[in-house]
């Protein structure tokens, strides 16, 4: 730890000379008398010694979700006594302690002290909360002593998720088993249709009610059960960000929720951060999958860049054939428009929910900036027709609307229009 | 004339150390060491114009200074936000009363001590250089350590 002195500390020292000074050359004992004190202090200043202090820092646990608190446990060891003993965590905005991050208190020789500060989860990400700034000082404060003690400790924060009755179904599915009613034709649940007996089909798939009617073997057909593989498509390009809000935040939200339905429905789902940082993971399937997707999901900071990017960039099994990508993007760069329109083109079942940031940006009443506003929500428009006519469905998700409100339209969009 | 302009200027002195008070107390500590050099300068030379006896009350001037400036301190230190055990104010006041009461104490032995007359000897003035000394030496001693 370092020695600090207070600057009072200097004023008492030249006062006390001053005084000392004043007397002899004056003559007199008064300013020798009011030197007294101040020479006092300064021997009560030089007295403490640095004191030695343990300190052990934990948390609770290392996982959360937005919104949950926890506890921060800092123990301490003292060796000798501390009159002022304060304690500093340094926080990230992102996580809150009410009543302040600071504490002070006083540590007794040979009496351990423990000291718990609750953190709240604002928001998600990867955080590291310690090393502590500590300082002991003595009971006048005259001298402190400073620095840093106990470890780091990493605390990840998950997105909040919501929840999800129905998702959007893949147009293709794969060839593993899965919950998802495939078109093909073979062993399953749900009946597709009547054919006649073939060599080696099984004796159990006869339908004997539709054989004795036509007097030969006609055996009945199901729609298998597939697994589906889904992409998550996260635009990290650009965002909108406003009093503490962003769209960044409400996708990686989507995000996480979207992909922890599809991995609870045995479907695989990989990831693609698209922006200045490009990330991506694989299609797996099953929890290991859920926690690299969402780790991957908590260092997806908007990283602003220049570079012109494409798809092509990818690893190839990034990207499977007859994969759903769902692509969650605030349309504000041209460059993820151009990469989704270049998916779309190569065939690939592609949906984009659209993470408005029109919540975010409100006009300005003056007249040539609200032009500038509704010229901007025309090309966005403009943007979102050109996707219409390759068959991709854009659904804005506003703020305030459950997620599954969009996943809905998206059906019913589907419902109407049969991609190609 | 003389004695009306001397006391303009310690008033004017006087002032300007309430001033700079105040300002310590607005703007913090390197204010508050200006603030309380005016205090004792203002006090001496009016003891330098006025000429005469010793002052009796010179041990409560240097107590009130000391504790000025230590309240003065306090005040700004408690302006940080954290969250304090309720025993460290007690614990403060008690300390700064204590260094008060201690520091009255030495500025009444000092203004006793001057009461004795010079022609006693040797030692008294052994004993006075030697305490200039270990004064000065301790001031050096308390600012480099």
């Amino acid at each position: 730890m370092t020695g600090v002195r207070a600057p009072r500390v200097a004023a008492y020292a030249s006062l006390a000379a001053a005084g000392l000074i004043a007397g002899l050359a004056l003559g007199r004992v008064e300013p020798v008398a009011l030197a007294a004190p101040f020479a006092l202090a300064l021997v009560a200043a030089a007295a403490p010694r640095e004191p030695r202090v343990g300190l052990r820092l934990s948390l609770a646990r290392d996982r959360a979700v937005e919104g949950d608190e926890v506890v921060l446990t800092v123990e301490l060891e003292p060796d000798g006594a501390v009159q002022r003993y304060e304690l500093l965590v340094p926080l990230p905005e992102e996580l809150a302690v009410d009543g302040g991050p600071a504490r002070a208190l006083r540590l007794r020789a040979g009496e351990p002290r423990t000291v718990e500060l609750t953190l709240r989860c604002v928001r998600w990400g990867a955080f590291r909360v310690g090393p502590l700034l500590v300082r002991a000082r003595d009971a006048l404060g005259l001298r402190a002593w400073e620095g840093e003690a106990g470890d780091a400790q990493v605390l990840r924060v998950y997105p909040s998720e919501e929840t999800l009755r129905t998702l959007v179904p893949p147009l293709e599915t794969q060839v593993f088993a899965g919950n998802q009613v495939s078109r093909a034709r073979g062993e399953g649940i749900e009946f597709a249709d009547l054919r006649e007996w073939r060599p080696g089909d099984r004796v159990r798939r006869v339908n004997w009610r539709a054989t004795a009617r036509r007097g030969s073997l006609w055996v009945t057909e199901q729609h298998p059960e597939r697994n589906t593989d889904v992409v998550v498509f996260l635009d990290t390009f650009a965002e909108v960000r406003a009093d503490g809000r962003s769209t960044n935040d409400r996708a990686v939200r989507a995000a996480a929720t979207l992909v922890h339905a599809y991995l609870e429905r045995r479907d695989r789902v990989g990831l693609v951060g698209f922006g200045g940082y490009l990330s991506w993971l694989v299609p797996e399937s099953g929890l290991r999958q859920l926690y690299a997707i969402v780790d991957t999901l908590l260092t997806s900071d908007v990283v602003h860049s220049y570079v012109l990017r494409g798809v092509d960039v990818l690893p190839p099994r990034t990207l499977p054939s007859k994969a759903l990508v769902l692509a969650i993007t605030p349309l504000l760069d041209e460059r993820t428009a151009s990469a989704l329109l270049d998916l779309r083109a190569r065939g690939y079942d592609l949906i984009v929910v659209e993470v408005s940031p029109l919540e975010l940006l409100a006009p300005d009443p003056a007249a040539p900036v609200s032009l500038a506003h509704r010229l901007w929500r025309l090309s966005r428009e403009a943007l979102r027709w050109r996707f219409e006519q390759v068959g991709v469905p854009v659904v804005t998700w506003r703020e305030g609307i459950p997620l599954a409100a969009p996943v809905e339209e998206v059906n019913a969009f589907r419902h109407l229009v049969r991609p190609a | 004339m003389r004695a009306g302009s001397e006391a303009w200027a310690l008033a004017a002195a006087a002032g300007l150390g309430a001033l700079l008070l105040v300002a310590a107390l607005a703007r913090g500590e390197p204010f508050l060491g200006a603030a309380l050099w005016l205090a004792g300068a203002t006090y001496v030379g009016s003891l330098a114009a006025a000429g005469g006896r010793v002052d009796a009350a010179a041990p409560l001037a240097a107590a009130g200074l000391l504790i000025c400036g230590e309240l003065t301190a306090w005040s700004l230190d408690e302006r940080s936000r954290l969250r304090a055990d309720p025993t460290l104010s007690s614990r403060r006041t008690a300390g700064i009363a204590v260094l008060g009461l201690a520091g009255l104490a030495a500025a009444t032995l000092v203004v006793g001590l001057s009461a004795v007359p010079p022609s006693h000897g040797i030692a008294w003035t052994v004993a006075g250089a030697a305490a200039s000394v270990i004064a000065a030496g301790a001031g050096v001693w308390a600012t480099r350590g």
